[in-house]
């Protein structure tokens, strides 16, 4: 087991040790570790199974770009599926488990797919299960979901917290290698605000593991310094452990910071993750570069991984990825491998340099490397391969919004576009391969203004590279893609077949799909498909780079959303005095409303039909707070109403409200309400609970863009007043004993008055005597904070009476027995002829919606409009959303005659009423219709009728 | 008639929630203070048309009342001195015919928070950058957090005042709350 951990070096500390377990067996590990070091450092490099052939696999890679080592981290609803081993620091009591193995990562019998490999070639999926049609969601689809795939994600609550937060800086540095330490330095210097932030754990990218000298001392001792002085500038904010994924619009980046992801579980105090939209004035992109493989017959044994990963096992975390190893390479960087590794008194098998035309031709062993195989027929025993097949720039974030990398020859990359200066790229991101001009570039990117600081002396490697992007003598597997399991054979063979630009072969082999999105791969496949074509690489181009980077957690982009908090809750002025009388609320939109107060043993229909008798029996206390509320002010405000509406309120006497009805610009009834006008250029507006929001901005619009020269101001008042329907025949004697003053009459308040009043010695409050549920009614506001009081001051006035709550239920009980519209009738198909409202259109105005409304479609006799309905057979229960049918049709499309938009159950006439759009409605009240109910699938027979069921005469309004 | 005394205390609309006290991490001094400016005079002015100069210089000349930013030409202004209508009935009077004049004291809660991790609390809500060069003290800001509508104003270094609408003051609290976890709050 062990035998791999380095007796010295490194950056993880031997005093503290870690526990950990690895699908179940303890395994131990140092603080700096990360999961995948102290598996290496453990001999364990088996440490999943690929997605299609499930072959053994272990890390490839030291970092972000990692395909293989991916595991399920914690358990519970902190399971988090598709980790990356090379990612997760290790913490004391860590629990990962392997991937997409049964019975065991060691024995995997989805193993036997390899055997089969002829037939799971590229396009396997759309050639083979294409018949019958039938068989791909019942038996298809689930068999190759089980077989291939990642992890499963935890089915319980993740308990941990997510946060949000914006950052604005001047220069915002993406990695903290030696060019954005410089560019940072440089950037912190010029006085800018500076946000430093780099994905691994410490800052100090390839300088934590690569052996550099940087102005006469070491290359870690050089950063540390320069962190240091970050550390200690108030302009320069660290945030290590957090990854810039994406570019967007305005300059503005979005990054995940694992705040807590390194804990096995964080403090409450403390979120998990959080997510920053960072606005940049300018950005550097010093992200490096990512080490390419090298394609070749079994490039995936465990034990085979990119040179820099070997050394950065080595350095940093003192785990010898084995005992004798080969390095092979198609450029001059490698050396470093063979240098580092020897120094730490690792055996050299052997230097494979393809640049001299060796080859690895297979690389021995299943779960282990044991050796590799040679072109000239050569093999050598070794038990790990370091492998390097090129620098890829990390050009990622500088193609989010569209522009392609550069292909450069020199170097067989591609680097970064020009994407102007807001955000630019330095050192080995740029394709700058010498230290000097890593740490020159980045410090001349980084400086905001004055001079460019000088820069530190370095010792230099050169850096020369010969394309290799296949060995074509390979034995056995050669892998492009990882990931996914695309070997060196797909790529021809999607080409073959067709499918050779890059974007289809990339859909029709997988290459560069998945949670690595080809990092390391892509460039080895364009190689691959630019020789099978005989095309130039530029000539095939890249792939789309699109956010995210790498993944992100949906409960990173969530932050505190979630559960309760998903959206914000609005509560009434009268919430308080609703919970008291022990309402049952509903959301509407985000609001909660009062529906109905059941008293013991009543359920809703009990509740809200008691509510409505005894409403319209002695007097009800309804919470209207809701509706929307807009002061109107100023010389032109009746002018603006005047547009606003079909209907004229210009000409509306002071102290007057009215019905109002509104328009959109296409002729379609768009909001409707009341409107007062208290003074002659001021007038409080109401509008649908639902369309409060919609309706102001529809204002502005008319007045900013249609009539700037109107002097009128407006301003959403909804939450200034409570506001409370007092219905019912004692509606007037309740208020009476709480009003100052002048008892409330006809004259003084006859139907329609809106007056400023005073209430219980001296509190402003506004009086409208309008009704919606026919009753003798009034509408009281008074300032909100007040509201609780006074609507118990209400009930205390009313109890002679026999004074109720009613919540909404009882409300929409009433408007329908009274035929009121609302919003089942005003769903934006309907006109205001179709509501029965034709008379309330001016013609002597123009109004918003007066041209459109005049289409022949709008006034067509034949439209559907606004009917009531009733069950021939009382007993009958009508439902919403059932369609009508003449009484001998079929329900058909082309039989359809309309349907039901409210139905309410009436305590008054003991049935169940309902309003319905019936074609030509207005002719045929008397005829009965049959009524189908498609969700229930049942039919019943129904009467049309006035859509005024009960008190066709509205005496009650004035009783 | 009933009492009138017991009508006329404006209770908080944030009572049932913001409770006294120290919360979330404890090392040290909490980061940040939030209290509820309750009650609070509020009052929205909107110059008519032409009236932009007449309605900021009547505005410059208020005492005992503060006019914030709340729009083009358009003005919260904020007392606590003044009684239930007061600082509206005056601003109605001295604003007649340049500008209009409604009261939102009810309609609007002021949240009040300060504190050295003031403005990184504050950042978990708005786009709006909070350095002191672009936001100075005295200026005030429309803003959206935690998907409610917010107007922010700088009223010291590290104190600045919210408010939001009355229906949304508690959601939006909660939110504060939260955000303030990781920093220690004190709720005054």
């Amino acid at each position: 087991m062990s035998g791999f951990r380095l007796g010295k070096g490194g950056l993880i500390d031997r005093d503290r040790p870690l526990n950990f377990t690895f699908d179940g067996t303890p395994q131990q590990g140092f603080a700096g570790d990360t999961l995948a070091s102290a598996l290496i450092a453990s001999g364990t490099h088996l440490m999943g199974r690929s997605f299609k052939y499930h072959r053994p696999r272990g890390a490839i890679t030291a970092g972000a770009a990692e395909p293989n080592a991916l595991v399920e981290l914690r358990e519970g609803g902190r399971k988090e599926a598709n980790t990356r081993a090379t990612m997760i620091e290790l913490y004391d009591g860590l629990v990962a488990k392997s991937q997409n193995r049964w019975p065991s990562l060691n024995f995997d019998i989805g193993a036997l797919n390899s055997l089969a490999a002829s037939i799971f070639v590229a396009g396997f999926y759309y050639k083979t299960f294409m018949w019958p049609k039938s068989f791909w969601e019942k038996i298809y689809e689930p068999l190759i979901r089980r077989a291939a795939g990642l992890g499963t994600a935890a089915k319980e609550a993740d308990p941990d917290r997510y946060e949000k937060s914006y950052a604005h800086c001047e220069l915002l540095v993406i990695g903290s290698g030696p060019a954005g330490l410089m560019a940072a330095l440089a950037g912190a210097r010029s006085g800018g605000r500076v946000i430093f932030a780099d994905e691994g754990a410490a800052l100090g990218g390839s300088l934590l593991f690569e052996q550099e000298e940087i102005g006469g001392q070491s290359g870690l001792a050089w950063a540390r310094g320069v962190i240091a002085e970050l550390a200690a500038m108030p302009n320069v904010t660290l945030l290590p452990r957090t990854t810039i994924f994406g570019w967007f619009d305005g300059n503005v980046f979005g990054a995940v910071e694992r705040v807590a992801d390194h804990v096995a579980a964080p403090d409450h105090s403390v979120p998990r993750q959080r997510y920053w939209r960072i606005f940049a004035g300018k950005a550097v992109l010093a992200t490096g570069a990512e080490e390419r493989p090298i394609v070749f017959g079994g490039n995936d044994v465990p034990g085979v991984m990119t040179a820099s990963a070997m050394r950065h096992y080595a350095n940093r975390y003192a785990a010898a990825a084995g005992s004798s190893i080969a390095v092979f390479a198609n450029n001059s960087s490698a050396m470093r491998t063979v240098r580092d590794m020897q120094a730490h008194g690792v055996n050299i098998a052997a230097v494979i340099d393809a640049r001299e035309g060796e080859r690895i031709v297979n690389v021995k062993g299943g779960k282990r490397v044991t050796g590799i195989e040679l072109a000239d027929h050569g093999s050598i025993p070794c038990d790990a391969v370091a492998m390097s097949g090129g620098w890829s720039p990390v050009v990622n974030l500088m193609c989010h919004r569209g522009a392609r990398p550069v292909w450069d020859e020199a170097l067989a990359a591609f680097l970064p576009p020009n994407v102007g200066e807001g955000f630019v790229a330095a050192g080995a991101a740029a394709g700058k391969m010498l230290l000097s001009q890593c740490l020159a570039d980045g410090a001349a990117k980084g400086t905001l203004k004055g001079r460019v600081p000088a820069v530190p002396k370095c010792r230099d490697e050169a850096y020369q590279i010969s394309p290799l992007w296949w060995v074509k003598e390979s034995v056995g597997k050669a892998f492009v893609d990882y990931q996914n399991d695309v070997t060196v054979k797909d790529l021809p063979l999607a080409a073959h077949e067709g499918y050779s630009h890059i974007e289809l072969a990339k859909r029709y082999t997988t290459a560069g799909m998945a949670t690595d999105q080809g990092k390391l791969g892509n460039v080895n496949a364009i190689g691959i498909l630019a020789e099978a074509t005989g095309k130039s690489i530029p000539e095939i181009g890249t792939t789309t780079f699109r956010p995210f980077y790498t993944p992100v957690a949906f409960g990173a982009l969530a932050g505190p959303f979630t559960g309760q908090h998903f959206q914000p809750v609005r509560k009434t002025p009268l919430h308080g005095w609703a919970e008291e009388l022990g309402a049952v609320f509903v959301e509407t939109g985000l609001w909660m409303r009062s529906s109905w107060f059941p008293k013991a043993g009543e359920d809703w229909l009990a509740a809200a039909s008691r509510e409505v008798l005894a409403t319209r029996s002695g007097v009800g206390l309804c919470d209207v707070s809701t509706l929307g509320k807009i002061d109107v002010q100023g010389k032109d405000a009746g002018r603006l109403l005047d547009i606003l509406y079909c209907n004229t309120f210009s000409t509306l006497a002071t102290g007057k409200a009215r019905y109002g009805l509104m328009l959109r610009e296409d002729g379609i009834v768009f909001d409707d309400g009341t409107t007062s006008r208290l003074a002659d250029d001021h007038f409080v507006m109401t509008t649908t609970t639902a369309n409060a929001a919609r309706v102001m901005s529809h204002m502005e619009f008319v007045h900013q863009a249609l009539f700037p020269e109107l002097d009128v101001t407006y301003t959403s008042v909804t939450e200034q007043w409570a506001q409370m329907a007092i219905a019912g025949p004692r509606a007037r004697d309740t208020l009476n004993k709480i009003i100052d003053g002048v008892a409330l009459d006809d004259n003084n308040t006859p139907y329609l008055a809106a007056r400023e009043i005073r209430i219980l010695g001296g509190m402003p409050a506004r009086l409208f005597r309008i009704s919606f549920s026919g009753e003798h009614a009034y509408e009281l506001a008074v300032p909100a904070d007040y509201g609780n009081a006074v609507a118990r001051a209400l009930m205390q006035a009313g109890a002679a009476f026999g004074i109720v709550p009613y919540g909404v239920e009882a409300l929409s009980m009433m408007r329908v027995e009274k035929g009121h519209v609302a919003g089942g009738e005003l769903n934006g198909t309907t006109t205001a002829a179709d509501l029965g409202l034709g008379k309330m259109v001016s013609t002597k105005k123009d109004y918003i919606g007066r041209m459109m409304a005049q289409r022949e479609g709008l006034v067509d006799a034949g439209r559907q409009c606004v009917v009531g309905i009733r069950p021939v057979d009382k007993s009958d229960r009508l439902r919403a959303g059932s369609h009508l049918l003449k009484q001998s049709d079929a329900a058909s499309m082309g039989n359809d005659q309309g349907y039901i938009s409210s139905v309410a159950w009436s305590p008054m006439l003991n049935e169940w009423l309902g309003l319905a759009l019936l074609a030509n409605g207005r002719a045929r009240h008397g005829e009965v219709v049959r009524v189908f109910d498609g969700l229930r699938d049942n039919y019943m027979l129904a009467e049309i009728c006035d859509p005024m069921h009960f008190d066709r005469e509205s005496r009650r309004l004035h009783d | 008639m009933t009492k009138a005394a017991a009508v006329f205390t404006r209770p908080s609309p944030l009572a049932a929630v913001a409770r006294a006290g120290r919360f979330g991490a404890d090392r040290g001094a909490p980061g940040v203070l939030l209290s509820v400016v309750h009650p609070l005079s509020l009052v929205t002015v909107i110059a008519r048309s032409g009236k932009s100069k007449a309605t900021s210089e009547v505005l410059a000349g208020l005492r005992n009342a503060t006019a914030m930013w709340s729009g083009p030409d358009q003005y919260y202004v904020k007392s606590s001195s003044h009684g239930e209508g007061a600082l509206f009935a005056e601003l109605r009077k001295k604003l007649a015919g340049i500008a209009s004049v409604i009261d939102q004291s009810h309609g609007r809660v002021t949240i009040r928070i300060s504190g050295e991790k003031a403005v990184a609390v504050l950042a978990k809500g708005t786009p709006v950058d909070l350095h002191p060069v672009h936001f100075a003290i005295g200026k005030s800001a429309l803003t959206q957090m935690a998907h409610v509508g917010i107007h922010l104003t700088r009223t010291g270094e590290d104190s600045f005042e919210l408010s939001v609408f009355r229906g949304f003051a508690e959601s939006f609290w909660e939110w504060l709350c939260e955000m303030s976890l990781e920093f220690g709050y004190q709720v005054a």
